[in-house]
């Protein structure tokens, strides 16, 4: 396992009465490429911000390779940042944008030259030294602004919601871009998004956060197979959440009826939160399922069908390849492992809020 | 069509356009170029090369020229001070600068004279603190202080709606790639606020060349500007010809600033208001 | 520390900027009239203010000008925006460049080249020209305004309207309107401002008896600022400025972030309904109430008698105009010039008809000449009888035969000088060259007056036409400029009242005031002799109201008018009923007012020289005036 190379220690910072960041604790290895994940205003951006040095935390420290670097000024960091709206010099050419860093640096004209040829072809544009940056697409700008970045050679890229202003397909390409770049770079990328989809495709280490507070950290796969809470499971993917009993070790009442599970140690009939993703519900006969049901909504969506089943006064989100036309009285079966038990929140802290994208 | 339709619209401006704007600009090169008679002549344009006329023209460019450095200088600061607050003030901004103007021009020069005579109000704070008086009144240095308090607005506004409108985050990527306080400033903040530079600069100079009121209410009408040359063969020497030809001179500066908005301010980011 | 410096250098900005405005505020509660003596406070200006037709008249054409020529602006400019956006790029760069011109153009050049139209086209100078003017200036703000807002709106919302069957200009109104409504009315305000705060354009463009507050204040800033003018700039900067207040107050201080956005959407929502329901209503009705006083003061002109004065500045007591109109039903339309100089071309181009002037001795000498005046039939001057006929004789000199001109004062011009300020005593222009004094001379700033001073000092005649002795008193000249504190005209009589300065040369009318206000002034004639002059009442020959300026002439020549003006304006009378009317022996007999025949016999009488040396003149003292 790869060093630590940054550690945030209880940071916290609030703007006016409104506290963004409470107690902040992460850390960040080598050649990670670590998301930060939520919904707008949940203190992600502000924690790039306090990366790269734009923002001083109010406590709290940051150490940077062993070195405490909390009240460095911006231009002293081995990081780079890229804005979420590029940034870019629009009075300079697209060769003075990516030269800045290194002109700053006193860098020899040849080796700019290089590093300007490198970093064009790392990012597709070769031929565009001399066009101004707002003749160039949204997408094309993108590229110049990580381009800029990266010819410093920073330890680590800081990504601002990079992605967010391009459309979905020149999105999804950009996607395998940056996989490309941080393999061929082998730096560490922080990234910021609220996209979970973006989050799940490229990351290795996902800090899914809301309301200044961390909600989990974990890889893709453990965040998208085992929220912690009923908030990680609902931002993300689609989930039916029910408010749930768990009556003893491996069984939980869901709607009123009873379906076996793998989870233990919640204790007797204590409540719960139980997560059902909707691909992993099985629509079958009426008498084979756990309980019964009417399809009320089906619409096709290319791969799957998504269908809406009533059952115990409930809405149940089913994704299948089989199609159940509406109105058809099926069954409703969950795999013992497909059911993820989550405990309640205790506090007010913990309250995941339901958030609206 | 509809855009055709809609182009009409603009029927009415063109016209009042070419009715007050343009054709009177004609009658000034008309008169400019003709006698008293009515014969074309360039003598009313070879005024300007009489020594009186010269030293009118010369001083008044040196005049405006200090009072356009002057209010740069003031202005630069003053808009990045205010660009840098809170962002919805900007139309308190604009009224701070705006706010003066309901009290008359010539009032608010005429109150200088108050504060600058000899007898005046600063003249009085300073003697009642036993400091040496402040001789300025009736001088070249109280025509630009009058110029400068008058037109300041005029360099502020537009600097300050063109830093205002800078990303904060393109300081921040500057920063971010390396660049130290000055070197974010000379990089990028200068260089982005041209536009806003050079239309506060012909916003200033223009008027300050070729005032008359402030030269006259605060330079005891002992210094002559080209402007007033020109007031005073239309209202007293009352040779229109010669007025005209004097402007026509003046509209070389004219053009040259309109010229220099051309190439440095296409998109109009610079406007005052 | 950053943020203290900064605070401090904002600070200081403000207190240059509104320092000015400070002392005006301050100069509008002085008692005294002049604004270089601080004569106790006093609020009665305020009152006096709104009894001032002249200046409440000022106010109203300013007011109407302004909400007229914004409004007028904004619609064709909000129009002629939407019709640019459409156009071709090229048509458009061209557009905007037009409406460039008058931004960036000098106003003294905008205002020349309109009033070179305005005469060219046979407008007569007035309410309408002004109007004209100001609209022309204040389109380009609309545009300038309303542009940008086109240029945010999104097209498709245009298209969306109609799309859902709405018509063209019910989807203008309903849709695309509504998102540009904040340049348009940000247009209107800073036309309406604009239009309020100019000078120089109105300058050129005003004609006779239309005045804008601006155009009032320059005529009056020669002779000093009347304390009412303050007063009602206090009153217009405050109200202003409370309405800003009221309309930026935020009653509730800092929230949370989604708060405060939300409370800024808020806030410039309601800053767009505070606008609409407030200001444009406060604006509107302001200007409805004045725009009905203007035009009741109009109607009262138009239809009936009227007669077109035009005098020097502050030259006649107003409540006698006051008693001309009522006792003859005539309406008076005043006008004031502050020189002979300036007064002479509006009459010589005829553009502007006037039916009674008041030049001076040498000026009407040269009326005559160019046949600009018209003969009085003085039979319809009986009042005539109470002239002292030493000033009939002393006319003959400019207007042999007594045929065009009707005396109304008279005077000298000497040396004003502060008791305090000199150590000897006083008699000779030569104190005007005298180093010691370097600084502390005020010298007039007309030609033949300054002329005058150096021509009777080297002993020549005033009127002299000799090249050798002009080019002498030119050099003298030249020699005392740096001696000069100032060139002024009427204002020496502020000036020497604030003990701005030692020595001033100034009309003995003027003289009588300032020893009432300071009585550590004296006026002497020096004994090299100077200038008697006198102002007469004369008649344009393209005067359209000939018998209503007769009978303008006879009134002002009753010994009781007489005796008023003789009392407002404390410039001798030649009216010798009026002067034996006078109850203060002191001055009746006074020497500064009425002097006697030993002390004018060195002083001659300015004549008209001829247009050529008259241009020899003007070129000497430009000369003067450059070094």
């Amino acid at each position: 396992m790869p060093n630590k190379l940054i550690d945030i220690i209880d940071v916290s910072k609030s703007f006016g009465d409104n506290l963004v960041l409470d107690e902040l604790n992460l850390y960040i290895r080598e050649n990670e490429f670590l998301t930060l994940l939520g919904p707008s205003g949940c203190g992600k951006t502000t924690l790039l911000r306090i990366l790269g040095g734009f923002e001083t935390p109010d406590k709290g420290k940051v150490i940077f390779d062993g070195k405490d670097i909390t009240s460095i000024a911006p231009n002293k960091r081995q990081l780079n940042t890229v804005f979420q709206k590029y940034a870019l010099f629009t009075h300079m050419t697209i060769a003075e944008n990516i030269a800045f860093g290194l002109k700053i640096k006193n860098k020899p004209q040849s080796y700019i030259n290089d590093k300007i040829r490198y970093a064009l072809k790392l990012v597709n544009l070769e031929g565009f030294e001399e066009r101004l940056p707002d003749s160039l697409s949204g997408g094309q700008q993108q590229r110049i602004a990580i381009a800029r970045a990266i010819v410093n050679e920073p330890k680590v890229l800081l990504l601002d919601e990079p992605l967010g202003a391009l459309d979905l397909k020149l999105r999804q390409d950009m996607q395998y871009e940056l996989i490309r770049l941080k393999n061929e770079l082998g730096i560490t990328f922080i990234y910021v998004t609220h996209d979970q989809e973006e989050a799940l495709t490229m990351s290795d280490t996902i800090v899914v956060m809301n309301q200044g507070y961390i909600q989990q950290i974990g890889t893709p796969e453990d965040i998208y197979n085992e929220p912690e809470n009923a908030f990680v499971a609902d931002f993300i993917g689609d989930s039916n959440i029910f408010d749930a009993i768990m009556v003893e070790d491996k069984l939980v009442k869901i709607v009123g009826v009873n379906f076996p599970c793998v989870d233990t140690g919640f204790g007797r009939n204590k409540p719960v939160d139980a997560v059902i993703r909707p691909e992993d519900i099985d629509l079958v006969k009426p008498e084979e399922g756990t309980l019964q049901g009417i399809v009320t909504h089906v619409i096709f969506k290319g791969v799957h069908y998504e269908m809406e089943v009533t059952a115990n006064n409930y809405e149940w989100l089913v994704h299948s390849t089989d199609m159940f036309p509406v109105g058809t009285e099926v069954g409703i079966h969950v795999d013992p492992f497909d059911i993820q038990i989550m405990k309640k929140p205790e506090s007010e802290d913990e309250e995941a809020v339901s958030v609206e994208e | 069509m509809l855009k055709n339709k809609r182009k009409l619209l603009a029927g009415p401006y063109l016209f009042w356009a070419a009715s007050f704007i343009i054709i009177p600009l004609l009658m000034i090169v008309y008169y400019g170029l003709t006698d008293k008679e009515g014969g074309f002549t360039l003598l009313n344009l070879a005024k300007i090369t009489e020594p009186e006329n010269l030293k009118a023209l010369g001083l008044a460019v040196l005049l405006s020229f200090v009072s356009t450095v002057i209010c740069l200088l003031l202005a630069y600061p003053l808009a990045m001070i205010l660009s840098r607050r809170n962002v919805n003030q900007t139309s308190f901004v604009v009224l701070i600068f705006i706010l003066p103007m309901w009290m008359n021009f010539l009032l608010r020069t005429l109150a200088w004279q108050n504060l600058l005579e000899k007898t005046g109000v600063i003249n009085s704070v300073l003697k009642f603190f036993h400091l040496p008086g402040w001789e300025i009144i009736n001088t070249p240095g109280a025509i630009i202080l009058g110029m400068v308090y008058n037109f300041l607005p005029f360099m502020v506004l537009p600097i300050y709606n063109v830093l205002a409108k800078i990303d904060k985050d393109v300081i921040s990527a500057a920063r971010d790639l390396g660049a130290g306080n000055m070197q974010t400033f000379m990089k990028i903040i200068l260089p982005l606020s041209v536009p806003g530079i050079i239309s506060g600069i012909t916003m200033v100079f223009v008027p300050a060349l070729t005032t008359f009121v402030i030269s006259d209410l605060l330079g005891g009408s002992k210094i002559l500007l080209i402007g007033n040359v020109i007031e005073q063969e239309f209202k007293q020497g009352s040779n229109w010809n010669v007025g005209s030809g004097l402007s026509l001179v003046l509209m070389i500066f004219i053009i040259a600033s309109m010229a220099l908005i051309a190439k440095y301010d296409k998109e109009g980011e610079g406007t005052a208001f | 520390m950053k943020k203290i410096l900064q605070n401090i250098y904002l600070t200081l900005i403000i207190i240059f900027l509104y320092a000015p405005i400070a002392t005006l505020v301050v100069l509008s509660f002085n008692d005294s009239k002049t604004r270089s003596k601080w004569g106790g406070f006093t609020g009665k200006w305020y009152i006096s203010l709104f009894k001032d037709d002249a200046i409440m008249n000022a106010l109203y054409t300013t007011l109407i000008i302004a909400l007229l020529s914004a409004l007028i602006a904004t619609v064709i400019g909000t129009a002629a925006s939407l019709g640019i956006q459409a156009m071709h790029r090229r048509y458009r760069t061209f557009m905007m460049g037009v409406t460039n011109i008058p931004m960036l153009n000098a106003d003294i050049v905008t205002g020349i080249s309109l009033m070179l139209l305005f005469v060219a086209c046979r407008f007569t100078m007035g309410f309408s020209t002004i109007l004209m003017a100001h609209i022309t200036f204040n389109i380009p703000y609309v545009i300038l305004s309303v542009m940008p807002k086109l240029r945010q709106t999104n097209k498709h919302t245009y298209e969306a309207a109609m799309d859902l069957g709405a018509s063209p200009v019910y989807a203008f109104f309903k849709v695309v309107f509504p998102d540009i409504l904040p340049g348009v009315l940000s247009g209107f305000l800073l036309a309406f401002t604009m239009s309020l705060d100019d000078f120089v354009i109105t300058h050129f463009t005003k004609g006779p008896g239309v005045d804008t507050l601006s155009t009032k204040i320059y005529s009056e800033v020669r002779k000093g600022i009347r304390p009412e003018m303050y007063a009602l700039s206090t009153i217009m900067f405050v109200s202003v400025l409370l309405l800003l207040i009221l309309i930026n107050m935020n009653p509730s201080g800092k929230g949370h972030d989604k708060a405060r956005a939300e409370k800024t959407m808020s806030n410039r929502r309601r800053f767009g309904r505070v606008l609409m329901t407030r200001v444009v209503p406060a604006v509107l009705t302001i200007v409805v109430i004045a725009g009905g006083f203007f035009y009741a003061s109009r109607t009262n002109i138009s239809g009936k008698e009227q007669v077109v004065v035009y005098n020097w500045g502050e030259y006649l007591d107003p409540q006698v105009i006051k008693m001309f109109e009522e006792e003859t039903g005539i309406s008076v339309v005043y006008e004031e010039y502050e020189t002979n100089e300036i007064m002479y071309p509006k009459i010589q181009s005829g553009a502007i008809a006037y039916d009674v002037v008041c030049p001076s001795d040498y000026m009407i000498q040269r009326m005559i000449e160019n046949d600009l005046l018209a003969e009085i039939n003085w039979d319809n001057i009986p009042n005539i009888k109470n002239m002292d006929e030493t000033y009939m004789k002393q006319s003959q000199q400019f207007d042999p035969g007594n045929k065009y001109s009707v005396p109304y004062c008279w005077g000298t011009v000497g040396i004003l000088y502060n008791k305090t300020m000199v150590d000897e005593p006083i008699d000779s222009w030569s104190v005007l060259w005298d180093e010691k004094y370097k600084d502390n001379i005020l010298m007039q700033d007309s030609v033949r007056d300054a002329f005058a001073v150096a021509l009777k000092y080297l002993g020549y005649s005033l009127n002299s036409t000799d090249l050798d002795e002009l080019n002498e008193a030119r050099n003298l000249l030249i020699e005392q400029k740096p001696l000069v504190q100032a060139y002024v005209v009427d204002q020496v009589r502020d000036k020497m009242i604030g003990n701005e300065a030692a020595i001033g040369v100034i009309y003995s009318g003027e003289a009588i005031y300032t020893q009432w206000e300071n009585p550590d002034l004296e006026y002497v004639i020096p004994k090299e002799g100077s200038n008697v002059w006198i102002d007469s009442w004369v008649i344009p020959k393209n005067a359209p109201n000939k018998e209503n300026a007769e009978k303008f002439i006879n009134f002002v020549c009753r010994p009781d008018i007489a005796l008023m003006n003789f009392e407002f304006i404390t410039y001798s009378t030649p009216n010798k009923a009026a002067r034996a009317l006078i109850e203060d022996p002191d001055i009746r007999n006074s020497e500064i007012a009425f002097p006697s025949s030993e002390q004018l016999a060195d002083c001659e009488t300015f004549r008209f020289l001829g247009d050529k040396n008259d241009a020899v003149y003007n070129e000497l003292w430009r000369e003067v005036k450059s070094k």
